[in-house]
């Protein structure tokens, strides 16, 4: 979707609105009608001919003119705010949409400013939306209204009027493809400079204990200056764009001052004058002046916001979208799987041979960063490895129905999830309405029975903030156990959990029909598997507690290391 | 959780400003605008310049105007004399604007750049004790457009008066044409004033609904982000986002509330000036009927009563001011922190240095010493252990070593020299700090552990810490910039030891760096801080006992004093130091 298109589609999404809109504009417009008539009329029929009641009568019209602008106004405003409010909706619709999948897509993670960020700039759009179209309309409006009280006042003065408005449109038109490229930029300027600076403020300590204090105001002043000289650059072109200003709104003043003698000549009253003259000061000024300075500001911050938005609501490509259905048997073979995380990368798992039965229990072991979760995410179809394949009952992964593979399979990693809602909810996330005796059943065997009660009761709502990292991973856990998968993926999911509660939960899953893999975060979890799978960097290698304690350096170092009491001096 | 953390932590300076404070702060907020406006060269004198005679000449233009009108309706008139006068003004009043802009948008900027240049090099200079008195979001504001604001401020000041000007002349010009005039004109601005108001109070009740159900939206997508990788394995993105997204009913009502208010007080705005010029027209026609006014009179009042009505944006642009003064004050307040001095001396050349001494160090936090009484002395290439509950004063213990924040009394030598006698470059080349939640800057990955330092030693830094392998499997190895690096709290940890280990030359200082690392992480850099980095000397903020058995001296901090120091094995049999080491987290959970 492109900027145009989603301006098209606000516009036209409420009909109904955008006529509402057009009319009322014809009674807000109605004093840039009325006023020069009726200042003629007041004075040449009333005022001047010693009839004042008569002009009195006309400035009532005039007055009526105005209160019937301002209530045209308010119902203006309102039909623009069902304009741009569902709009604002559509744009925070697609910026949470976009954000939530390319998250889970990448695991890429904004940080609460960036949603702030995302928050603001939905909002500017629709501040300068709104703003766009009430300045456009007001403009046209305002000319027609004028033009149609020129004609009838006097055609032939039209020319002197509508001559000069049109050469400083002209003089506005040409100046906005720059106007608009330095407004840009000093949008683009103010941001990296604000940017710059809060990474500053947040680095203090760790830009102080570097001793790196020169460099950083060095790179912070770079932005700042920037920032500066886009700021002047712009109000030099500011100031020239002036002179659209007096071309289309002075000009005519003193032009239809110039022509009075012959005006007067060929039948104009000081009335019509006055009329004429109260029309281009009146109306087409500020008309002409909000054009100016309104048009180009917002519709460049409006252009920028929507092309943030559009690149923060694209959603990625999205996984698995395969047809192959339901996978027949849990039995999980990687044949020759390599992985790495971009082109100039090692590979974080290369040539990786596994096979995991139906009912296995297996425990991943290994220092951090060697891929663990790497491979947690490729057996559960989340990645696609380079070369080789992940086939779950035989059918390769992304050849299964997304569906179905997440009702056959469920990963809970390290950062355990809780929403705000209720617990029942939180619980209830994975399965199909279970009930409350299931989770009853499964809150026991996990270890969440005495955090239940704590919390309250299912119905209770939770505070995902309230919450400790292990509470809220006895949750999670929980959830899994209530899920309707068999294979069940722990990327360290116990890992703020106390060895007893960890052990518990654990075992809870092992006793649970299916398989169980465990990314474990303590080397308990691997005397607890019947299976062990001990990455190092260069091999992997699968097997029991004993052959590995055999066969693995690194896993006889680390079990001695573990198995030594911590509590006395190597 | 670590104790008193440096930034963002509670930790304050010793003396608050006390006094009469909202006075001084005034008078400095008011110095600091005066200094702007100083400095900001040339411009200010030029928008005042043109600002003004723009005003007057403005003011001057409408009796042009309709004395032009008078001349040239009376049959035969040539259009000369009048004519060129208001051709004159007009000109003046354009080339005016024109000029006026400019300098009001130059000056503005520069004064801003000034600014903001002068408080980013102050802010650096204090360090992290700014982030300690200011919230990292506060202190952005206030560089930002705080300052955006003190640099316009000189502009706002001059935009006042010279839109009083016309505001104040109209009044005198319309009772010059005739007095009625300005009666009509005083008792229609009486309204606006009310107008106004009203305004004022309705929006602020309406904007706190809309602002509540948008962060509400806020801080459900921040959860769900959270949950990004549990979403992604359950493949419920859709389900998700409709959760996140159901406050956007209640936001849409707010704002479409907020309009309606909008709207109400816009019908009033609207009605106001209008009407108030069809009064003075009124009565103006009337005294033409008497034969008290001339049409081209009529024309000029009718103009200056649009004129007057502008002295409500001129009391806008006054408002500007007060916030522009109130950010002044903000701003000097950053200023105001004293920045910490650096000596010149230099560190004893030769022989296995970074002996580390404290004497009699006190330490105070809003007044209460946090660190009291400290003696202590680290032989040169030893590891210290600093241990204790949480609370106790151990990372401001660290803090107070390699001098990210200086004692309140007392005094700490690294081989000999007092720390604050070093010149900043020697200083920080010595000591080298890694944090439990380092904050990496820098372009790349390399840079980030290099900072300033020759770019071989990122790699070697990088091994010693066991960063190596998980850089090298990023997507552009040690190139890869440091925010599109996909890091774990482990792997960012890593990154911080490593540029400690390329900084700190004879003291390292690991202020609980260790903590997210799992145990076979913590086993390879714990191997590299015993044997790699042996000649350094070594200062580990603790939680874990194997971290202690391994130091070679143990420092045990309860309630701000040293409660005991020696080898962990001795240490070990008082049972309130065993005590230390126990969790104390809620049942079931290890850690908060």
């Amino acid at each position: 979707m492109t900027v145009r298109g989603l301006l098209w589609e606000a516009l036209r999404r409420r009909p109904g609105q955008l006529v509402r809109l057009l009319c009322w504009s014809f009674a807000e417009a109605a004093p840039s009608f009325v006023s020069g008539q009726a200042i003629a009329h007041a004075l040449d029929d009333g005022f001047s001919a010693a009839r004042p009641l008569t002009g009195l009568a006309w400035l009532a019209v005039l007055a009526a003119a105005w209160v019937a602008a301002a209530l045209g106004a308010r119902q203006v405003l309102l039909a623009l705010a069902e304009i741009v409010e569902p709009f604002r909706d559509t744009l925070l619709s697609r910026v949470v949409d976009g954000t939530l999948h390319r998250a889970a897509a990448t695991g890429a993670r904004p940080d609460s400013a960036a949603v702030a960020r995302l928050n603001r700039q939905v909002e500017l759009a629709r501040d300068s939306f709104g703003a766009v179209i009430a300045v456009l309309r007001t403009f046209l409006f305002s000319v027609t209204g004028v033009v149609l009280g020129v004609l009838t006042l006097m055609g032939s003065v039209l020319p002197l009027v509508l001559l000069p408005l049109v050469g400083g449109l002209a003089l506005f038109l040409t100046s906005l493809p720059a106007m608009a490229r330095l407004q840009r930029r000093l949008i683009l300027a103010e941001e990296r400079t604000s940017a710059s600076v809060a990474a500053m403020v947040d680095g203090l300590r760790d830009v102080t204990a570097c001793g790196a204090e020169e460099r950083v105001a060095g790179e912070v002043g770079q932005d700042v200056e920037h920032q500066a000289r886009t700021g002047q650059a712009l109000a030099r072109l500011t100031a020239v764009r002036m002179l659209s200003l007096a071309v289309g709104g002075w000009l005519p003043i003193l032009m239809v001052l110039a022509a009075t003698p012959d005006l007067v000549r060929d039948g104009a009253t000081a009335g019509i004058i006055l009329g004429t003259l109260t029309y281009v000061a009146q109306s087409l000024t500020p008309a002409l002046g909000s054009l100016v300075q309104g048009a180009g500001v917002n519709g460049v911050r409006l252009v920028v916001a929507l092309e943030r938005i559009l690149t923060t609501s694209a959603r990625p490509p999205s996984p698995s979208t395969g047809s192959a259905g339901t996978p027949k048997g849990l039995l999980l073979r990687l044949r020759g799987v390599s992985f790495a995380y971009g082109p100039d990368a090692e590979p974080v798992i290369s040539g990786l041979d596994l096979a995991v039965r139906d009912g296995d229990h297996l425990a991943v072991v290994g220092p951090s960063g060697i891929g663990k979760s790497t491979l947690a995410a490729l057996a559960a179809g989340m990645l696609r490895p380079h070369s080789g394949r992940v086939l779950i009952g035989g059918v390769p992964v992304d050849a299964v129905d997304r569906a179905a593979l997440c009702r056959a399979r469920v990963l809970i990693p390290q950062e355990a999830y809780v929403f705000r809602g209720t617990l029942g909810e939180n619980l209830a996330y994975l399965a199909e309405d279970p009930s409350p005796a299931d989770m009853d059943k499964a809150a026991e065997a996990v270890g969440m029975t005495a955090l239940a009660d704590r919390l309250g009761g299912y119905e209770a709502e939770v505070d995902p903030a309230g919450l400790s990292s292990g509470e809220r991973q006895l949750i999670a856990l929980t959830r899994a156990y209530l899920s309707p998968a068999r294979l069940v993926l722990l990327d360290e999911a116990t890992c703020h959990l106390d060895p007893a509660a960890e052990a518990r939960a654990e075992e809870a899953f092992a006793a649970r029909d299916g398989t169980l893999i465990v990314i474990a975060h303590r080397l308990t979890s691997a005397l607890r598997a019947r299976r062990v799978l001990v990455m190092d960097g260069t091999h992997a290698r699968v097997g029991t507690h004993k052959e590995m304690i055999g066969a693995s350096p690194l896993y006889q170092d680390l079990m001695g290391r573990w198995e030594g009491p911590a509590a006395t001096t190597p | 959780m670590p104790d008193t953390q440096p930034p963002g932590g509670q930790v304050t300076g010793s003396a608050p400003p006390g006094g009469s404070a909202a006075g001084d702060g005034d008078r400095a907020a008011d110095r600091l605008l005066a200094e702007v406006l100083r400095r900001s060269g040339g411009w200010p004198v030029v928008y005042a310049v043109t600002a003004l005679a723009g005003a007057v000449v403005e003011l001057m233009l409408p009796s042009a105007l309709g004395r032009a009108v008078d001349v040239l309706v009376s049959p035969g008139a040539v259009a000369g004399e009048a004519l060129l006068s208001c051709v004159v003004l007009v000109v003046t009043v354009v080339a005016c604007d024109a000029v006026a802009v400019l300098a009001a948008g130059a000056g503005g900027a520069q004064a801003a750049r000034r600014l903001r240049l002068r408080v980013v090099r102050h802010v650096l200079a204090v360090g992290p004790a700014m982030s300690r008195r200011l919230p990292a979001g506060d202190l952005v504001t206030r560089l930002g457009s705080n300052a955006e604001e003190v640099g316009a401020a000189p502009e706002a000041l001059i935009t006042a008066v010279a839109l009083l000007v016309p505001a104040g002349g109209s009044l005198v010009a319309l009772a010059l044409i005739d007095p009625w005039l300005a009666v009509a004109f005083t008792a229609g601005m009486a309204l606006i004033g009310v107008v106004l108001r009203a305004f004022l109070d309705q929006t602020t009740a309406v904007a706190s609904g809309y602002q509540q159900a948008q962060s509400d939206i806020a801080s459900r997508l921040f959860d769900a982000l959270a949950g990004a990788r549990t979403i992604a394995a359950a493949g419920t993105e859709d389900l998700e986002t409709r959760r996140v997204l159901r406050p956007l009913p209640r936001l849409r009502a707010c704002g479409l509330a907020l309009w309606r208010v909008n709207a109400r007080a816009g019908v009033r705005a609207a009605i106001v000036v209008p009407l108030l010029e069809c009064a003075v027209i009124g009565v103006g026609g009337l005294r033409m009927a008497a034969g008290e006014l001339s049409a081209g009179e009529l024309f000029a009042a009718a103009r200056y009563a649009v004129l007057g009505a502008g002295i409500g944006s001129a009391l806008g642009y006054l408002n500007r001011l007060g916030r522009a003064r109130s950010a002044a004050r903000r701003v000097q307040e950053v200023l105001d922190r004293p920045a910490p001095g650096y000596g010149g001396d230099r560190l004893p050349v030769g022989r296995a240095g970074g002996r580390l001494e404290f004497r009699d160090v006190t330490v105070r936090v809003d007044g209460t010493p946090v660190l009291r009484d400290i003696d202590l002395v680290v032989p040169g290439g030893a590891a210290m252990a600093v241990v204790g509950r949480s609370g106790s004063g151990k990372s401001l213990l660290a803090a107070v070593a390699g001098r990210l924040v200086d004692p309140d009394q007392g005094e700490v030598l690294l081989d000999g020299v007092p720390l604050r006698r070093l010149g900043r470059e020697e200083l920080r080349r010595a000591v080298g700090y890694a944090f439990e939640r380092p904050v990496l800057f820098g372009g790349t990955l390399a840079e980030a552990i290099t900072v300033g330092r020759p770019p071989d030693v990122a790699r070697t830094a990088a091994r010693a810490a066991a960063a190596d392998p998980f850089i090298r499997r990023l997507p552009r190895s040690y190139g890869t910039p440091v925010d599109e690096a996909p890091m774990s709290g482990g792997e960012r940890q890593r990154v911080g030891l490593a540029r400690a280990f390329a900084h700190g030359g004879r003291l390292l200082v690991l202020d609980d760096a260790t903590s997210s690392l799992d145990t076979v992480t913590e086993f390879q850099v714990a191997r590299a801080l015993t044997e790699e980095l042996r000649d350094r000397t070594r200062v580990i903020v603790a939680h874990r006992a194997a971290t202690a058995a391994r130091a070679d001296l143990v420092v045990w901090l309860d309630g701000g004093r040293i409660r005991g120091r020696g080898r962990h094995d001795v240490l070990w049999r008082d049972p309130g130091y065993r005590a230390v080491f126990q969790l104390d987290g809620p049942p079931g959970a290890e850690r908060g």
